[in-house]
């Protein structure tokens, strides 16, 4: 087997044991790599029902057969366990030399099992896995936490660490490596942390196989080198994402006031020419040639490191307009090890639900220094309001009453991205059949549904657009473990993935093949969601309930009165489950499953739930 | 007529403006106003008029905000 080195490293934290498991090419051309691997093991491996705060609970970081091969952009790896926020399949990616290293270590994945006695650092070097204390972290931020370890180990070791956040178990903390950003927005963090697990970090030495590792090394130094001078000729890094928030600020799709307005006169002050006029330095992952982090300075002068969704959750939609405050909540979040988006939702679903009656509390829109201070209780689990806001915000609304759940942005207990569909049905429909959540990550299709279709349109060619760009973004990139920046952002033809897989594989896979390794995945995240929820319906595939509220729409701007509306998503969300083939609750038929080759998982989730 | 173009993202850094006002001839068509400004023809972009998408064939009104935006995939 070429590409894949074939094995993976199991330890367990409770009896501190490990061992190499290897894994068959079937297996391999099967699930291919990342959230393929990952889908599979936590199926396999996690009986329903779990508490995914518990030592029954895995976590999977997954890499895949491009990983640690120089190409553009191939510097993450996958997370994943049973979400603690949502309670089903859960993962994320973030770059981090993990992703070289552990392949170089000789390992594809890795799965983390049971709970440590006490705080513990697993150090992985080749075939060394040592049991270390982290006590002496224990507490601390993730960024006091890299330093410590890079003092010990040095910055070209591969790192994976949590906050307090994590350490505390808050539902949406992530996993952090300050080689890239963060990763596990479904509280991949708080899986660590549920296992006293506070770091992972590893060293390797070995080969990767590859079929024809001269051609890929020819080809792979070129496309970096390409993609590297085709970024400075766009400009694109200029402003990175952050020059999305003008955008959707122009078309009203900016998330301002949880939601409650898609548009702000004053969005200009936290744009993007706002946030590249204040930049300090540029970050990116490893081996990437495209970097997209903007760091600025926050109000504490701490180095606080910008995207656009982090502009848009903790800038507009909390009313904050303020390069250096906004910064500071987004160096808060990455210190604690929190999510920045899901925790911008919840203290934007906070304020609201305070300003709407459904309860009390101090805590007003635009109100900065404040949601500091709350951000500080959730990480530690402080007092009421920070157990409260550190369970997220569908578990707030379902203790709030009063129909606050309507406006809980979120999908399956996942907070949206930062893109407000009061008038976007396609991308409401992204959101409502991301397989984990609303994730943005998933299919982004506010430009194609602009572009080349119509706002008002819920016809067809939107839920064939999610579909094919769930198949790029969630199948493939996913699976690699590639990002996916240079293919929309600077032309980067597709073409070039199978292409690198087959130099690694020597097989001879083309896109085609790429789109059924993720149909069959997106299909197997489906059948664990089922076998968590068997009573789950097609409303759980519906966006926020307050998208389709008329009293809810823009009184001015481009969407004045405007609105999704319900009888029509339903229609459109018909469109894709029969264009994927699911059945009317979202979920896939029995004949799809064998075509995908997922029998044997069909009669597994057949004896929880009922599959057509 | 006048009208106000919007630049997103890097556009503003090749054209060597953010916002500005334009007068065009009237009539005046979208593709008017991307010679005006020297759009890079080459470059995939969307324009929208009040959150909706033109064509470079869709005529201008007086007042019309017009947005150019690069392709992006997301944050």
């Amino acid at each position: 087997m070429k590409g894949w080195i074939g094995n993976i490293l199991r330890v367990n934290l409770t009896t501190k044991t490990y061992k190499k498991e290897s894994f068959t090419e079937e297996f391999a051309k099967t699930w291919v790599g990342g959230r393929g691997f990952a889908a599979k093991i936590l199926y396999d491996e996690l009986k329903p029902g779990i508490d995914p705060l518990g030592p029954e609970n895995k976590l999977v970081v997954a890499l895949g057969p491009i990983s640690g091969i120089p190409a553009p952009n191939t510097g993450k790896c996958v997370v994943a366990a049973k979400s603690p926020l949502t309670g089903f399949y859960g993962d994320g990616n973030l770059g981090t030399r993990v992703s070289d290293q552990l392949r170089k270590a000789g390992y594809d994945a890795m799965i983390v099992e049971g709970k440590a006695a006490k705080p513990t650092m697993l150090y992985i070097e080749d075939d060394k896995v040592e049991f270390l204390s982290a006590e002496e972290v224990w507490g601390k931020g993730t960024y006091a936490t890299n330093d410590w370890i890079y003092a010990k180990y040095g910055k070209n070791a591969g790192v994976l660490n949590i906050g307090q956040g994590g350490e505390n178990m808050v539902r949406y903390a992530v996993i952090r490596s300050l080689e890239g950003r963060a990763g596990g927005r479904p509280g991949m963090g708080a899986v660590m942390g549920s296992k006293l697990l506070k770091a992972i970090v590893v060293k390797g030495t070995k080969t990767i196989p590859q079929a024809d590792p001269a051609a890929m090394k020819a080809l792979g130094f070129g496309d970096l080198k390409t993609v590297h001078e085709w970024d400075k000729k766009s400009g694109w890094s200029i402003q990175s994402t952050t020059g999305v928030l003008a955008w959707c600020n122009e078309v009203a799709a900016l998330p301002v006031q949880n939601c409650r307005k898609t548009k702000h006169p004053e969005a200009w002050k936290i744009d993007g020419e706002r946030c590249n006029n204040a930049r300090v330095a540029t970050y990116g992952c490893p081996s990437c040639t495209m970097k997209c982090g903007v760091t600025v300075h926050d109000k504490e002068k701490h180095e606080s490191e910008l995207d656009y969704e982090n502009v848009a959750l903790l800038g507009a939609n909390l009313n904050i307009f303020d390069i250096e405050q906004m910064g500071s909540l987004n160096y808060l979040c990455d210190e604690y090890g929190l999510d920045t988006m899901s925790a911008g939702c919840t203290l934007s679903f906070y304020a609201d639900a305070i300003d709407q009656g459904a309860t009390k509390g101090d805590f007003k829109f635009g109100d900065a220094e404040r949601a500091k201070e709350l951000l500080g209780l959730a990480a530690r689990r402080e007092g009421e309001v920070g157990n409260l806001l550190a369970d997220g915000s569908l578990r707030m609304a379902k203790k709030f009453g009063h129909n606050s759940e309507a406006y809980a942005m979120q999908v399956k207990g996942l907070d949206i991205a930062a893109y407000n569909c009061k008038f976007i049905p396609g991308q409401a429909l992204s959101f409502g059949v991301a397989p984990i959540g609303a994730h943005h990550r998933e299919a982004w299709i506010i430009t194609f549904e602009l572009k080349n279709s119509t706002r008002e349109s819920y016809g067809p060619e939107k839920a064939a657009k999610v579909i094919e760009l769930q198949r790029i973004r969630g199948g493939m990139f996913e699976c690699m473990v590639s990002c996916r920046f240079p293919w929309i952002e600077l032309g980067w033809k597709l073409d070039n993935y199978p292409k690198y897989f087959n130099l690694v594989t020597g097989l001879n896979w083309t896109l085609d093949d790429m789109w059924n390794a993720a149909d069959r995945i997106y299909a197997l995240i489906k059948l664990n969601y089922i076998r968590e929820f068997p009573e789950a319906t097609r409303k759980g595939d519906y966006p926020p309930a307050v998208w389709f509220d008329p009293a809810n729409a823009d009184t001015d701007g481009p969407i004045a009165g405007k609105h999704l509306e319900e009888d029509k998503y339903d229609q459109l969300l018909q469109h894709y489950y029969d264009q994927r083939g699911y059945d009317k609750r979202g979920i896939p038929t029995k004949v799809l499953l064998g075509k995908l080759g997922l029998a044997a998982e069909a009669a597994v989730a057949e004896k929880y739930a009922k599959l057509s | 007529m006048k009208v106000t173009v919007k630049l997103i993202g890097p556009l503003i850094y090749s054209a060597g403006f953010s916002e500005k006002q334009i007068t065009l001839p009237d009539p005046a068509a979208v593709k008017d106003l991307c010679t005006r400004i020297k759009l890079d023809k080459k470059r995939p972009t969307i324009i929208t008029r009040n959150g909706h998408a033109v064509t470079l064939a869709d005529p201008l009104k007086d007042g019309d905000r017009i947005a150019v935006s690069p392709l992006y995939s997301g944050g």
